[in-house]
């Protein structure tokens, strides 16, 4: 396009060309804008049609997992009912099969709570009752829980707190549920050695590591860890129940207590260490 | 459809476009054509006088484009291209064929 000096009187040829020039640039303007605005249109349906599935999902999760819920809650009663005598005497056989049972039952209830528990928690239907709280008590409490199973499955535990600061604006039951799951998991990928839970402050944040000398992670496994559903293929070999919510569940609530969560490893069979990062109050 | 109502159709049509590119001036450039007269700009009214309305919708395509090229009158052309479809070719303007 011709430049154009506001001083000059520029030829009747020449504004032709400009105005036939400037009609071209806007038109071409125009045609991007309409391509922009059936585009913005195509997304605004797609993102219409995405909400109508999330709000399927979210009511089918809700109908299965308390349908299911309900269903293992009734068989676990039959089972505890048989296992207090409730049906009178039975036989040690019966008893064995009945304690099978009651134990199938809950761990049923327990994933149904966690895949429950991770969609409250992603549809920000949970109200956290944030407080002034110690998460080292937190910590000794759940580790103390655990002992006896994690002892007894023939697993040294140790428990490391450095002196520090360890209070935390945060909702003890939720971040209790966070310890569990990481200790829960530490034990269930950790068939010889020990997990050490060390509990210290870094960079003025309360940072707690549990460390395994468990099944370690991949750095593919890596990617999928803390994700919706997502399970490792090592995982998967160790603990044929793994719902892949655990973490998850983690995830959303450590970074609702605006903290971070992650894990490293040296790969497979070289056990693995999860860290978490809290802000200190 | 009854040609009385088509061709204000295809004019308004065809000014709306201009519109979209060049803005007001495309009302402007409008209300310079003969036999064509604008009622209401945001309702989008216009009349024809007296004179034949093929002709009309020529000298309003013309009217762009002995200002802004031939780029216009493809502008035009598209704008109608699925009001004139329908119609047979001694219905269509000239200028639109």
């Amino acid at each position: 396009m011709p430049d154009i000096d506001e001083n000059n009187v520029i030829s009747p040829s020449e504004f032709k060309k400009v105005t036939e020039e400037l009609y071209k640039r806007n038109l071409e303007l125009v045609n991007l804008y309409k391509k922009v605005d059936t585009l913005n249109q195509e997304l605004g349906v797609a993102n219409t049609n995405l909400q109508d599935l999330m709000k399927q999902r979210e009511s089918l999760v809700h109908l299965v997992t308390h349908k299911v819920k309900g269903s293992f809650t009734r068989s676990k009663y039959i089972f505890a009912g048989i296992l207090d005598g409730t049906f009178g005497e039975i036989s040690p056989i019966i008893k064995k099969y009945a304690e099978q049972g009651l134990e199938s039952d809950n761990m049923g209830i327990e994933t149904v709570d966690l895949v429950l528990n991770a969609d409250n928690l992603q549809k920000g239907t949970i109200k956290y009752d944030m407080q002034k709280i110690n998460f080292r008590e937190i910590t000794e409490k759940v580790v103390e829980e655990k002992r006896i199973p994690i002892e007894g499955k023939g697993l040294k535990l140790e428990m490391n707190i450095l002196d520090g600061a360890y209070e935390t604006i945060g909702d003890a039951i939720w971040l209790k549920e966070v310890v569990n799951n990481l200790l829960e998991n530490s034990f269930k990928y950790t068939k010889e050695g020990k997990i050490s839970v060390t509990l210290m402050n870094i960079d003025k944040k309360i940072r707690l590591e549990i460390k395994d000398t468990g099944i370690g992670i991949t750095d593919e496994d890596k990617k999928n860890l803390f994700t919706e559903g997502g399970r490792g293929k090592e995982s998967v070999k160790v603990n044929v129940d793994s719902t892949g919510y655990g973490l998850y569940t983690v995830k959303l609530i450590i970074e609702t207590h605006q903290g971070k969560v992650w894990a490293e490893s040296e790969g497979a069979g070289t056990g693995s260490t999860f860290i978490v990062e809290l802000p200190i109050a | 459809m009854n040609p009385a109502i088509q061709f204000p159709q295809i004019a308004i049509r065809i000014i709306r476009e201009q519109e979209l590119v060049i803005g007001p001036l495309a009302w402007d450039e409008a209300r310079k054509v003969e036999g064509l007269q604008i009622i209401d700009e945001k309702k989008g009214e216009i009349i024809f006088k007296d004179e034949d309305q093929k002709t009309v919708i020529n000298k309003l395509v013309a009217q762009y484009e002995r200002i802004f090229g031939r780029a216009s009158h493809a502008v035009c052309h598209d704008a109608v291209i699925d009001l004139i479809k329908n119609m047979s070719p001694e219905e269509i303007p000239s200028s639109l064929k």
